[in-house]
């Protein structure tokens, strides 16, 4: 066998061993945007304080708006708690259908309804989360920015207070910008 | 049919030159009359005594014989043996050969032996590809590559280079991903596999797709690990590594997709790292690519 036919002949056999080894795929089964969020998220329960009246039974997480965050926040009801309450995450499909929550979560394709988001939750004691530019002027009380690819949050004290919520200056601190 | 007459003949002339030289001049002559029998272990005992006797050690004959014996213990003893000592011992005595047969008198035969225990040290280089015997896969294809550069130093071994490193680099990564958390130690010797390809050939589509897949795996291990309870900035402090290696996948990525390298994975890829990177618009394009590429349309 010639140099050439032998090269020839390992170059088919590793080129066959090659193509039955690769074809691994990006671990992408999570969304890294929504993990983030939620570990957001929880962290707020801990800087925020609820009224008595809401500190009993469920807490619940609301979503208006389709998000990957929902089935991360859903799983994050399986392993944690707030204080003794244990976790709910609701879907709304509209504003009319929200119900008492604890958090809501206004995802980016419902950002234009955050007027009637505020009616809707007006007498309630409900932490309004967004993550469109400019809603935190607008009633929301915290806001998710990108800032140099990072997620960060901009927080509105006045309207989270406005539903009767104590905000921990330690939140303020790790605010990207305090309102 | 030509190996098997080259085979006879050689023992032909073997049997000629040990009849007529034998008894007991030299080792060599004494390991050629063994070699006919054939007892190889004998032949072996005199071969070697030859390999030290000053008379006839720097003789080429003495070393091709050696090789030849060698080769034939390998084949009857070894055959089976990946760490084959006689092989080795072969292939080292036809290099021996190579420096001091000037006349060219034991070229064409010796060229043969190596071809053929290249070709052994190839299959068992493959054979090795497992994670408990890679390093075996490694010593037997560098001696692969020494063995053909002895037959042939013009031979070229580049292209083989870099499919021996993609298999090995692509089995590697296999087993580093089993289990429920990356290897981080495992994955930077795969990746350092996959640019030792890139060194040979920066055109490679697989080491580019496959190194941006890595960098983003380790990001997005990264994040599929962190608990819902970790504090702020620790959370922030992540993010920081977390960009920076999706940062680090995206050039690998976007030369995989130049190159045209597996579509849809590819386009799958740079969607998620630009997703990791929060840049919506750029997520937006490749997404959109990708379903024009998965509309019935372009099938």
């Amino acid at each position: 066998m010639s140099n050439n036919q032998l090269v020839k002949k390992i170059a088919f056999i590793l080129v066959g061993m090659f193509f039955i080894q690769t074809g691994f795929k990006p671990a992408g089964s999570i969304d890294t945007n929504a993990k983030i969020k939620a570990v957001f998220i929880y962290n707020f329960t801990k800087y925020i304080e609820w009224p008595k009246s809401y500190q009993e039974g469920e807490f619940t997480i609301g979503i208006i708006g389709e998000s990957p965050l929902y089935s991360e926040l859903t799983k994050m009801t399986q392993t944690k708690k707030v204080a003794n309450q244990s976790l709910q995450v609701k879907k709304f499909n509209s504003t009319q259908d929200i119900s008492k929550c604890h958090i809501l979560y206004l995802s980016k394709d419902k950002s234009g309804e955050i007027s009637s988001v505020l009616k809707s939750l007006k007498n309630n004691s409900t932490l309004i989360v967004t993550e469109q530019s400019g809603l935190v002027d607008k009633g929301a009380g915290i806001n998710f920015i990108i800032k140099d690819n990072r997620q960060k949050f901009e927080l509105n004290k006045t309207n989270v207070e406005k539903y009767k919520l104590k905000v921990s200056s330690s939140l303020e601190a790790l605010a990207f910008t305090v309102k | 049919m030509r190996k098997g007459l080259y085979i006879l003949s050689l023992i032909l002339l073997i049997g000629t030159i040990a009849n007529a030289q034998f008894v007991g001049k030299d080792g060599v002559s004494k390991a050629l009359f063994y070699l006919q029998k054939p007892e190889l272990d004998s032949a072996k005992k005199y071969i070697d005594e030859a390999a030290l006797d000053s008379t006839i050690n720097n003789e080429a004959k003495t070393w091709y014989y050696r090789g030849f014996i060698y080769k034939e213990l390998y084949k009857s003893k070894e055959k089976d043996d990946k760490n084959s000592k006689y092989r080795l011992e072969a292939v080292a005595s036809l290099s021996k050969l190579n420096k001091i047969d000037a006349k060219k008198e034991f070229t064409e035969s010796s060229s043969k032996m190596l071809n053929y225990l290249a070709s052994t040290l190839y299959n068992d280089a493959a054979r090795s590809l497992a994670p408990e015997t890679f390093q075996l896969a490694e010593e037997n294809y560098a001696k692969f590559r020494e063995t053909m550069l002895l037959s042939n130093p013009d031979v070229e071994l580049k292209s083989q280079d870099i499919k021996f490193k993609l298999a090995l680099a692509s089995m590697l990564n296999q087993h580093a991903l089993q289990g429920n958390n990356l290897d981080s130690s495992k994955i930077e010797q795969v990746k350092s596999i996959y640019k030792e390809v890139l060194a040979l050939d920066t055109n490679n589509g697989s080491a580019n797709y496959s190194i941006g897949i890595l960098y983003y795996n380790q990001a997005a291990d990264i994040i599929n690990n962190m608990d819902y309870d970790m504090d702020l900035e620790k959370l922030n402090e992540l993010q920081d590594i977390c960009i920076d290696l999706f940062l680090k996948a995206l050039p690998y990525m976007k030369k995989s997709y130049d190159l045209g390298y597996n579509r849809k994975e590819t386009l799958i890829g740079l969607g998620n790292i630009y997703h990791g990177l929060n840049d919506e618009a750029k997520e937006a394009i490749y997404k959109k690519e990708l379903e024009t590429l998965d509309s019935p349309d372009e099938k």
